[in-house]
């Protein structure tokens, strides 16, 4: 039962090689160059970047003649030290400010916490990139299955949220195995100009946003087609509405802390979500998104050519000019140059902006542990030797 | 099902004259069942490669103490090859189908990467390789390897053919098939043994690809033939016979049976898969063990059959399946220990650790090495 799902629930299941193309130090510290030996075997996915073509061509060789292993791990070594050498690097995919997203560049991300009392994070990076490293950047980071690998996106987490605790938390997956169709991220896209979610059809690792689309995260459960269980925001609540990159403007600089409504208060058009703060412990959310089923889909389609200041960006700040309808297919949206903060007066999960931040620290442990099971596992050793030695004396004398 | 032998008062002499050394003798062969199956449920639980070798050590000294000499009692190595390969397997395919690398991996090395089409594109073939995925990989492959060395265990320690005489008498038409499926791996590996010591003798080549080609014939050959003359064999002994069983009765306990069977399919499908509707679950296991049992009392009140020197259940057999039993719920009960160590991260890489309850869980599931009484030294099957 479980193989059938796995084959046919594609976003996240259909993973590949193309993200991973840079390699920091595993610490999150320093930036490595970028031209690794891993990534020059693969010269093909520079095409589009603007990466040094230092490594290219003592790679080609490389990636045309397969040679022994031990000669091609030895020219990955020195490979790799050369590029580390070199001291050369714009990564290609980076995070950014909210604000330097706009409506024709940069790809928009937004994961939505509301399940464990969160609000929905927006972050920003610069296009060439996969939706696996949009997540992996700037304080985000994810974590695969033991059984798949780390392509599932099994938990996600953000340095600024709860110190970086990624979610589910362990007690409510353990992320060994591929986790149920009724508990998971869902993968959403929106290309520019387009206000309705597209479920994703390729993994994260595969799948490259356009710029100026935005990349939705969602946890719930969804039908094998992802045509239950839709998000219930639209696209033009989190895409970035500017024209151009407003960075010269005060940025915010953390907005989570945007006051959350009392528990009744119902504003806004499509009350699904619980207020953010009245979420009570994730053991029992209050409502969860499978119990929705299509109920949750006619409140999706929220037309915003009829009220251009819906979107939620737009309420806090000087609202955009309601000449062009944002729902316009391929049109950009409204010229309104107004920095995009958040918005918390709304009853649904709030929308945060995500500032770019160092990756939440992690605990290596100790090795003792080991050691200590190693001890362990010699002392049975050597008793099961001990035993099976006086085992044959007693057969040979006996 | 272990307690159907109500004559188990086998003559054991006093153990007076023995000097204070428990008497050999051969434990029954459900209980060391009941023991691995426990031990491979608990591990099933875990992921955590410190906890996965101490299960390997503990199964490596409850084999060598107290398997017996008999021909099957020494595949225990085999197994452990068994184990190997699947590690290995596992491993070499995470490395060529390459779940991608993420920024924050150890970097290893990177295979040629062949390219494939767009229509294609939810595989990719080659790529680099890190770290994490290699040892992701291995700790997920060593759990299936220690689950196969615990049945691997149990058929090294128990003679295959007695726990035969457990089945169920509804169960008797089934036993040939049955002897066949749990007797073919220790087969194989007497069969291997006898090839290749027969190879020995004749000075032919013991090793490399050719002399693979001799002995897997041989010993293919050799395995179907002997589970074929054991399933005679059980024939004649009155297995597979349907008694005096009515037409009507038969055709009763078959339904009832495969009635229960579905019943209990449906109920694994509908507890394992949380989208399934409620009434898949437990109501539906529930009904499936009842027209189960129906069917096995059915077929049972039928079927009247003595056993020859039936094995004892005794002390000695409560506390190897005791043991066994309360690991895997140790395990499982989440009791002392956060389930979280179970299975450390790779993901970031970290160390995994050792929780207390969960390492001496394992061990007393070791305690059957000397719980369980010796065999005998020099034992003729």
């Amino acid at each position: 039962m479980r193989t059938t799902r796995r084959m046919t629930r594609a976003p996240a299941r259909l993973t590949g090689t193309a993200a991973g193309t840079r390699h920091p130090a595993p610490t999150g510290g320093g930036v490595r160059p970028v031209g690794t030996a891993n990534d020059a075997v693969t010269p093909e996915r520079f095409g589009t970047t603007d990466s040094p073509a230092a490594p290219e061509p003592v790679a080609t060789p490389n990636n045309l003649r397969p040679t022994r292993p031990a000669a091609r791990t030895s020219a990955a070594l020195v490979l790799t030290l050369a590029a580390l050498a070199s001291t050369a690097a714009p990564a290609h995919a980076l995070p950014q400010p909210m604000s330097q997203c706009t409506t024709s560049s940069g790809a928009v991300l937004a994961v939505d916490f509301s399940r464990w009392g969160g609000p929905i994070y927006r972050s920003c990076g610069t296009t060439p990139t996969t939706g696996y490293e949009l997540l992996n950047q700037g304080g985000w980071a994810t974590t695969g299955t033991g059984h798949d690998g780390p392509a599932f996106i099994c938990r996600i987490g953000y340095s600024g949220f709860r110190a970086g605790r990624q979610f589910p938390p362990p007690e409510q997956d353990d992320c060994v195995l591929t986790p149920p169709a009724s508990a998971y991220w869902s993968y959403w896209h929106a290309n520019p100009g387009q206000n309705t979610w597209e479920y994703s059809q390729l993994g994260a690792m595969l799948y490259k946003p356009r710029p100026g689309s935005v990349d939705l995260w969602i946890f719930g459960g969804t039908n094998i087609e992802g045509t239950k269980g839709r998000p219930t925001v639209t696209p033009d609540q989190l895409r970035a509405k500017n024209t151009r990159p407003t960075s010269n403007r005060p940025v915010p600089k953390d907005t989570r802390t945007a006051k959350p409504l009392p528990p009744n208060v119902n504003t806004g058009p499509a009350p699904v979500n619980p207020p953010p703060g009245y979420t009570p412990p994730p053991a029992a959310p209050p409502v969860r998104r499978e119990a929705g089923g299509p109920g949750t889909v006619p409140v999706n389609p929220n037309p915003p050519a009829v009220t251009p200041s819906s979107p939620p960006g737009a309420t806090d700040t000087p609202a955009p000019t309601p000449t062009a309808a944002p729902t316009a297919p391929g049109a950009p949206t409204p010229a309104s140059t107004a920095a995009v903060v958040a918005a918390g007066s709304r009853p649904k999960a709030e929308i945060a902006d995500a500032p770019p931040a160092a990756d939440a620290p992690y605990d290596v442990g100790s090795y003792l542990p080991a050691a200590g099971a190693g001890a362990l596992v010699l002392l049975i050793a050597g008793g099961a030797v001990f035993t099976a030695r006086r085992r044959r004396r007693t057969t040979e004398s006996g | 099902m272990s307690r159907t032998l109500p004559d188990a008062r086998v003559q054991a002499p006093a153990p007076s004259g023995t000097g204070g050394r428990r008497l050999p003798r051969t434990l029954h062969p459900v209980a060391w069942w009941i023991w691995a199956l426990a031990l491979a449920t608990a591990v099933s639980r875990t992921n955590n490669p410190l906890l996965l070798f101490l299960v390997l050590a503990v199964l490596g000294y409850v084999v060598t103490a107290r398997r017996t000499e008999a021909p099957w009692a020494r595949g225990f190595t085999y197994y452990l090859y068994l184990a190997l390969t699947v590690v290995t397997i596992r491993v070499v395919f995470r490395a060529v189908f390459a779940t991608g690398i993420t920024p924050r991996d150890h970097f290893l090395f990177s295979l040629p990467r062949i390219p494939t089409p767009d229509w294609y594109a939810g595989i990719k073939l080659g790529g680099p390789v890190s770290l994490e995925a290699l040892l992701s990989a291995a700790t997920d492959g060593l759990r299936l390897a220690c689950m196969l060395c615990c049945i691997g265990a149990a058929n090294t320690l128990a003679n295959p053919k007695r726990a035969l005489r457990i089945l169920p008498g509804a169960l008797y038409e089934l036993g040939a098939a049955v002897t066949v499926s749990l007797s073919v791996a220790p087969q194989l590996v007497q069969s291997v043994q006898r090839v290749h010591r027969a190879r020995r003798l004749r000075a032919g080549r013991t090793k490399g690809l050719r002399a693979l080609r001799g002995i897997v014939v041989p010993v293919l050959e050799d395995a179907l033939e002997r589970s074929l003359r054991l399933a005679s064999a059980m024939d004649s002994r009155g297995y597979g016979r349907a008694g005096t069983a009515s037409r009507r009765s038969r055709r009763l306990t078959g339904a009832l049976m495969l009635l229960g069977m579905c019943g209990l399919c449906a109920g694994a499908y509908g507890l394992l898969d949380a989208t399934a509707p409620k009434l898949l679950g437990l109501p539906a296991m529930g009904a499936g063990a009842l027209l189960c049992f129906a069917g096995l009392r059915l077929g049972g009140r039928r079927v009247t059959r003595t056993t020859y020197r039936p094995d004892p259940w005794r002390f000695p057999e409560w506390a190897v399946a005791g043991c066994g039993v309360l690991s895997a719920l140790l395990l499982f009960s989440k009791a002392g220990f956060n389930a979280a160590e179970l299975n450390p991260s790779i993901y970031p890489l970290s160390w995994p650790t050792l929780p207390l309850v969960p390492t001496l869980a394992v061990l007393l599931a070791g305690a059957a090495g000397f719980l369980s009484p010796p065999p005998h030294p020099r034992e003729t099957p």
